[in-house]
């Protein structure tokens, strides 16, 4: 069964096309990377799987359904986007960024516990702004749309953008943990060598089509990188 | 102290009114990032079905009032946002401004149509009985305003802070797209904004009619009065909002005291909050007012200028020239009112079409135009020389609102040029250079040289000499290095600053430009009707016009030589119900015209424009050239980059 099925996914914005074909699936309870050099359309895969991006052809299923036309409807379908750069509400405080990834205000103590487990930090920063917060911290609090929610898919788009190495082992942590509980995980990363530790699958992106699918160990040898990534491995 | 008293309790009344008002245009604002100009229109219709109900009808006050606010109002903001806001989703900063206003002259223009344009007395809503405070008198109703709205504010904070709604309205303020991204239907959320914000107008407008009576234009501009609040809270804070309204209306009470005794600054306590509007706009830091999200790139909707072929001047001069034998009488004065116009929407023109840039003010360049010609002639200049000065001392107030222009675009400089002409209005007009106190100021046909140009037919020859003149200028202009520079400007400012040039220089230029061809073509029309008063170009003259040359397509000569067509209609055809209906039609006709290219000439000049319009629903966010070159090697080969 895969959770996130792309099938023959074509899209792009306006006359320039940035997916060209993609053919990706994430099984159940499976954790899959996407990478590839940057332009290679990776967060654009991501926009259209989650409905941000309408696709000019192909279909993407969710649990092999068809999902629904629209990021929010999506969102209600069980897929969770953790977008690029920090995705929360800067001038909403910690709480109120809970109370709204979580769907209400009924349920935002569950989902603050929640929160508070993965990442101590912010369970000490509740009436804190968002946005006054570190990038560190901001992008944790971004991350904990997906525990605030029981999305069977999370989609995270560049955990690492921008944030010092120090920071990451929560998040990467954090990202394993969804792993533990079963849940399907699609990530871009640039930092390869802590996805690969992390992944079942990984996918090679290279100008709007999948080149290579396998799994991490496929990669260790270092021919993959010189043949798609180029040689810049982090 | 205690003679103050009073001008406080009334400031804080017309205050609170303008505080509802305000925080119900912060709302849909913040919400949509559109800026509805209509707010005060939407409040006027709540406001007329309140009295029709009431009066006519003879519904209790209390049910009318409810009809009007939790009726008619919100039934009208879902529409606006079901109708026009999913259409303006990433258009251009022009179509943000003209659909709203577009709207403001349709609603506004048909309320008149069909109510008439008298004001009518309103019955009080609250008792009008007074009570003694220290020796100050206060009425019932004025504490019943104060309360009302002080109770609607304070729910409304409630409701932002305690609600699952008011959450989510605030998360859609912040960030659009991470709103839907957490499953939420952000077009219900914004649906719900326009609900609350044009309730809020009708409340603020059904609260006022007692005071001032229902009088289509002054609710539109009384309602709009609050648009100095919202900006004193940038357009964003609600709270700012609601004290900066509240300040304005005080102020405006104490100017009233103030005032008495000086004749000449009567106009100022109307007028305050439009020098706050203007201030705050010209004066706050570069930056401080953030655009929100909405706008899409407007370089995608350039128009390339086309020339203006030689074979189509000549036809188009020769049908000028000949037309005097054919047409007689009133309709030759209409005729001579088109080229009048023609000047007007060319130097129109110039901003909205060719720099993009929206004023709301150009009536005042006309009327000022008008009555300086007629002091310079009384004062014993030839005609021409009257024509030129008077059109030169206009000159100033161009640079006055280029002050802002170099600073403000979109949104904000339409705004700052709205509180420009109303101000200027009601400051300049009743000065003696402009109508002075009889509000009537009258000229002669000229005689040049010897030659009299008394008659219809000789100075139907006059104007089209001089409109022909000054559309040639244009064209020049148009095709020089400043035109050039105020097309680069118009697609990216940042470009054209990043190659060196100032683009200070050309803005102010062609704001001084645009006066000076303005108040010609006013000079040009108060000489043909002979006379010229206060209300032959008042400020809903600048938004109409606006309106029109949107219809009828602002970026080329034949554009705006049909809008000049166009506002000249009613009179040719004699037709009451064409001028009692012309401004509905035109606000109308610019809703659906704002986001074509060119507007009814645009639609003319491309028959294939569906496949124009399939096109306009792909916008984005890169610009066309990226689209047509192919990926390059170097950036997408393996190798570089990962």
């Amino acid at each position: 069964m895969k959770a996130l099925e792309l099938d023959g996914v074509h899209a792009g914005y306006g006359r320039t096309r940035v997916l060209r074909g993609v053919d990706l699936a994430v099984p159940e309870g499976a954790t899959v990377a996407l990478l590839g050099a940057n332009g290679a359309g990776k967060t654009t895969l991501l926009r259209a799987a989650a409905g941000l991006l309408p696709v000019s052809a192909g279909t993407v299923r969710l649990a092999g359904r068809t999902a629904p036309a629209g990021a929010d409807a999506r969102a209600r379908a069980g897929l969770c986007l953790v977008p690029e750069g920090r995705g929360v509400f800067p001038r909403l405080t910690v709480e109120d960024n809970v109370a709204l990834f979580a769907g209400g205000r009924r349920r935002r103590e569950a989902a603050f516990d929640r929160v508070a487990a993965v990442f101590p930090v912010l369970g000490q920063r509740r009436r804190q702004v968002a946005g006054t917060m570190s990038g560190g911290q901001q992008q944790m609090l971004a991350f904990s749309r997906a525990l605030c929610t029981d999305a069977a898919v999370v989609l995270a788009d560049e955990l690492s953008f921008g944030l010092a190495p120090i920071v990451l082992d929560e998040l990467f942590e954090a990202v394993a943990g969804l792993r533990r509980d079963g849940r399907s995980v699609l990530v871009v990363e640039q930092f390869v060598d802590r996805v690969l530790g992390l992944a079942d699958w990984i996918y090679v992106l290279h100008q709007g089509t999948v080149t290579f699918v396998g799994e991490p160990a496929q990669l260790t040898d270092g021919s993959v990188f010189e043949r798609y990534l180029g040689s810049g491995r982090q | 102290m205690k003679e103050w008293m009073p001008f406080v309790v009334a400031g804080l009344t017309t205050g609170a009114v303008y505080a509802l008002a305000a925080t119900g245009l912060v709302v849909t604002y913040t919400t949509s990032g559109v800026f509805n100009f209509a707010h005060g229109a939407v409040g006027l219709v709540a406001a007329v079905v309140f009295y029709v109900l009431r009066v006519e009808v003879g519904v209790p006050t209390f049910v009318a009032a409810a009809v009007g606010i939790f009726g008619v109002a919100p039934v009208l903001g879902i529409a606006i946002d079901r109708l026009f806001l999913g259409r303006l989703d990433r258009a251009g900063p022009a179509a943000q401004v003209v659909v709203p206003l577009g709207l403001l002259v349709a609603l506004q223009g048909g309320v008149t149509a069909w109510f008439g344009a008298a004001s009518r007395p309103v019955a009080p809503v609250f008792s009008t009985g007074t009570f003694g405070v220290a020796g100050t008198r206060i009425g019932w109703d004025q504490v019943g305003v104060v309360a009302l709205s002080s109770v609607a504010a304070g729910a409304l904070g409630i409701f932002f802070r305690c609600s699952d709604l008011g959450l989510r309205m605030r998360a859609v303020v912040d960030d659009r797209e991470l709103t839907v991204l957490a499953g939420i239907r952000a077009r219900r959320v914004t649906s719900a904004a326009w609900v609350i914000g044009s309730a809020f107008a009708g409340l603020s407008a059904i609260l006022l009619v007692p005071f001032v009576g229902l009088d289509a234009a002054i609710l539109t501009l009384l309602v709009v009065q609050a648009f100095g609040g919202a900006v004193v809270g940038r357009l964003t804070s609600i709270p700012l909002a609601f004290a900066g309204a509240m300040a304005i209306g005080l102020g405006a009470s104490f100017a009233t005291r103030l005032v008495i005794g000086h004749p000449g600054l009567a106009g100022l306590p109307t007028s305050l909050p439009f020098i706050v509007l203007f201030a705050v706009l010209v004066l706050s830091p570069r930056d401080s007012f953030g655009v929100l999200g909405r706008s899409g790139d407007p370089g995608r909707r350039s128009v390339r200028i086309p020339r203006l072929s030689p074979g189509g001047t000549v036809v188009l001069l020769g049908a000028a020239l000949v037309l005097p034998l054919f047409v007689h009488g009133g309709r030759l004065l209409v005729a001579t009112a088109f080229l009048a116009y023609v000047l007007l929407f060319v130097s129109l023109g110039l901003l909205v079409g060719l720099s993009r840039q929206l004023s709301l003010c150009h009536a005042v360049f006309l009327a000022l135009g008008a009555t300086l010609l007629a002091h310079l002639v009384d004062a014993g200049l030839p005609f021409p020389l009257a024509l030129l000065l008077g059109g030169l001392a206009v000159v100033p107030l161009g640079v006055a609102i280029a002050l802002p222009a170099v600073r403000l675009s979109g949104l904000f400089l339409a705004l700052a040029t709205f509180g420009f002409g109303i101000l200027a209005q009601s400051l300049l007009f009743g000065t003696s250079l402009g109508f002075g106190a009889t509000g009537t100021v009258s000229l002669a046909r000229p005689r040049i040289l010897g030659v009299s140009f008394a008659g219809d037919r000789a100075y139907y020859f006059l104007v089209l000499a001089v409109v022909a003149a000054g559309v040639t200028a244009v064209e020049v202009v148009a095709r020089t290095r400043l035109g050039r520079l105020l097309r680069a400007l118009a697609d990216s400012p940042v470009a054209v600053e990043s190659l060196g040039v100032n683009p200070v220089a050309s803005r102010v230029l062609v704001f001084c430009l645009t006066a000076f061809l303005g108040a010609v073509s006013g000079g040009l029309l108060a000489t043909l009707y002979r006379s010229v008063n206060t209300t032959s170009f008042d400020f809903s003259a600048s938004l109409l016009w606006v309106t029109v040359l949107v219809t009828a397509g602002s970026a080329t000569i034949g554009g705006q030589i049909v809008a000049a067509a166009l506002l000249a209609l009613p009179a040719w055809f004699t037709a009451s119900y064409l001028s009692e209906y012309q401004a509905l039609a035109f606000g109308v006709a610019a809703i659906l015209l704002a986001q074509s290219r060119n507007g009814l000439v645009g639609l003319w000049r491309r028959p294939d424009f569906r496949r124009l319009a399939a096109e306009g629903r792909v916008r984005l966010a890169r610009s066309p050239g990226h689209d047509r070159l192919p990926p390059s090697p170097e950036m997408a080969s393996p190798g570089v980059g990962a």
